[in-house]
């Protein structure tokens, strides 16, 4: 089982370097796009499923990312070295506000982030220094020491290298002392704080964490398209994110790669469909957001668990039921209505 | 070491007054039962001791040292641990992973250790495990380790949270009502892993419903009505305590007693 486990792994990344050889430019375009949207989804996972802390700006640390990552390499230091300050300042925002919002919880934290993210816009938009509602053009190509990367396959590689660097990082948090204690909390703070959890501290680090996440991708992002303005990171931008996240299974690392490939490729393909000739005007839209609402009210209605989890569990019962009666699975049910 | 002093300890929700002056001293590696009829203060007053409540008056040390500034999860660092009445299980998790939590402050491996895989963060794993699997022995649950907690009947998930808490190593372990809704057995299992721990020296303060249990497992017995501090002595002194008799016994819920 165990092996069978790493065959897979091994599989998937063979997939992973092999693809952007064989895309066309199309394909490539909404493979790195994956890559990454999940780097920022991954610490939504970790944040919602781990944490119980809901963000709908969470699109803020990803355009805080691109414009750290911009403004450092256009004063003239290495790009690398914007790439690698664009999680570490996302953090830091993240930590700043965290500090008063973070004191909320439920619908109150979600409307208050949707707010952050609508003072962000605004403020860039009344900012020069961020090129305004105008935006930042001329950004560099970046440069892994002497290599400059210039192609859309090598940001492909860019992209999903980050995401790999996410998805460590996430499962080893998840799997350690901080993150039984992240998950403690989601379900009681009052009975984590009686086991010595920080529990408002905790919820900080991982709400930073997760705005590292978005940081790095942002960063990326800002390099591959060589602009920036506030008018690429629009609301529905932070609640694509959480619908991804919700859709992939949230507190499944794994599921939020997969939901973000699902969704990405998914609304991809139907935007095309929008736009083939014979369509009325307003048929990619209609397509796309119908598609948030569609995917997002059946992943809810009959795999609330997310995409991943739920085949995982089907897989286990599958050859849980050959190998004879699963007696976890059954007193799980007897368990429930009480 | 543990003694806990209470002092002029109150708090009121609107008008009800539900603590109000209680002073209290439990020796250390007393057994302390705490009983009183619904709404006498007991769950209160075990939230104002672990850091869950702020009261309005009055304060809380333990050897001596004041707990009063501290938030909850301090409290649980200086030693106070309380298993709560409603189970507060993890249910995510499984029956080891929920008793882990408990042993959070045994080891002390953060995020930093845990993202680069530091040799910190294997050693509290393993030290946690190990922490985690003798408090299960010691409540009798080794066997269901691996089991979803949500699985496991109500009584055992009390015994589950009894185990998060001696995880802990706690100097004063707090159990509100861990005997309600057990059936015999487990009653019985409980009331040996109580008098186990008292033989130990741990200090513990006990609220109970049934008077025959608090009696047969404190040494002595404090009585809450309405908030206030209306008897206090040994099991039998207390039966005898014509308050108690007008307050709760009277009620004909000690009966049975």
């Amino acid at each position: 089982m165990r092996s069978a486990g790493v065959w897979a792994v091994l599989a998937v990344a063979a997939a992973t370097l092999a693809l952007p050889l064989v895309l066309d430019s199309g394909g490539l375009a909404v493979y790195v796009q994956v890559a990454v949207s999940a780097s920022v989804v991954v610490g939504i996972s970790l944040l919602m499923g781990y944490a119980g802390q809901v963000s709908l700006g969470q699109a803020v640390f990803f355009a805080t990312g691109g414009y750290t990552a911009a403004l450092v390499s256009q004063a003239g230091l290495p790009t690398l070295a914007g790439l690698l300050a664009a999680p570490v300042v996302a953090a830091l925002c993240a930590l700043v506000l965290g500090l008063p919002l973070l004191r909320l919880r439920g619908h109150h934290l979600a409307f208050a982030t949707i707010a952050v993210h609508l003072i962000f816009l605004a403020v860039v938009a009344q900012t020069d220094a961020l090129g305004g509602s105008t935006g930042l053009q001329g950004i560099p190509l970046l440069s892994l020491g002497p290599v400059e990367v210039s192609t859309n396959q090598g940001y492909a590689y860019v992209a999903w290298a980050v995401l790999a660097v996410v998805v460590v990082v996430a499962r080893n948090i998840v799997r350690s002392r901080p993150g039984r204690a992240l998950r403690a909390l989601a379900t009681s703070e009052t009975a984590a704080a009686s086991s010595g959890i920080p529990v408002g501290r905790y919820k900080l680090t991982v709400f930073a964490v997760s705005a590292a996440f978005a940081g790095a991708a942002g960063g990326v992002f800002a390099f591959y398209i060589g602009f920036l303005s506030p008018g690429m990171f629009p609301v529905s931008m932070s609640i694509t994110y959480v619908v991804m996240a919700v859709v992939g299974g949230l507190g499944s690392v794994w599921g939020a790669v997969a939901g973000t490939a699902l969704v990405t490729v998914l609304v991809h393909y139907l935007g095309v469909l929008g736009t083939l000739g014979g369509m009325p005007d307003y048929a990619p839209s209609v397509l796309t957001y119908a598609v948030y609402g569609l995917v997002l009210v059946l992943t809810v209605l009959f795999l609330p668990h997310g995409v991943l989890p739920s085949l995982a569990d089907w897989w286990r019962r599958r050859s849980g039921a050959r190998e004879g009666r699963d007696r976890a699975g059954e007193e799980e049910r007897e368990a429930a209505p009480a | 070491m543990a003694e806990l002093q209470i002092t002029g300890l109150s708090r009121s929700f609107g008008g009800v007054h539900a603590v109000q002056d209680v002073d209290l001293t439990v020796a250390d590696g007393e057994t302390r039962g705490i009983i009183g009829p619904n709404g006498a203060g007991k769950s209160t007053l075990f939230n104002l001791i672990s850091g869950h409540l702020r009261p309005d008056r009055g304060g809380v040390s333990l050897d001596g040292r004041p707990l009063d500034r501290l938030p909850a999860h301090r409290r649980a660092r200086r030693g106070v641990a309380i298993v709560f009445q409603a189970a507060r299980i993890f249910p995510g998790m499984t029956v080891l992973e929920n008793v882990m939590v408990g042993a959070h402050l045994r080891a002390s491996a953060g995020f930093t250790a845990a993202v680069l895989r530091l040799p910190a963060h294997r050693a509290a794993e393993r030290r946690i495990r190990e922490l985690a699997l003798d408090s299960l022995d010691r409540v009798g649950l080794s066997d269901r380790a691996e089991d979803p907690a949500a699985s496991l009947p109500i009584g055992l998930q009390r015994a589950m949270q009894l185990a998060r808490a001696l995880c802990a190593d706690p100097a004063l372990l707090l159990l509100d009502e861990p005997a309600s809704g057990l059936r015999a057995p487990e009653r019985e299992r409980l009331a040996s892993i109580v008098e186990e721990l008292h033989e130990d020296g741990q200090t513990t303060l006990l609220i109970e419903h049934d008077v025959a249990f608090v009696s047969r497992l404190s040494d002595r017995v404090t009585v809450l009505d309405l908030g206030r501090v209306i008897a206090e002595g040994t099991p039998e002194q207390v039966r005898d305590d014509p308050a108690v008799v007008s307050a709760y016994l009277g009620t004909g819920e000690g009966a049975a007693a």
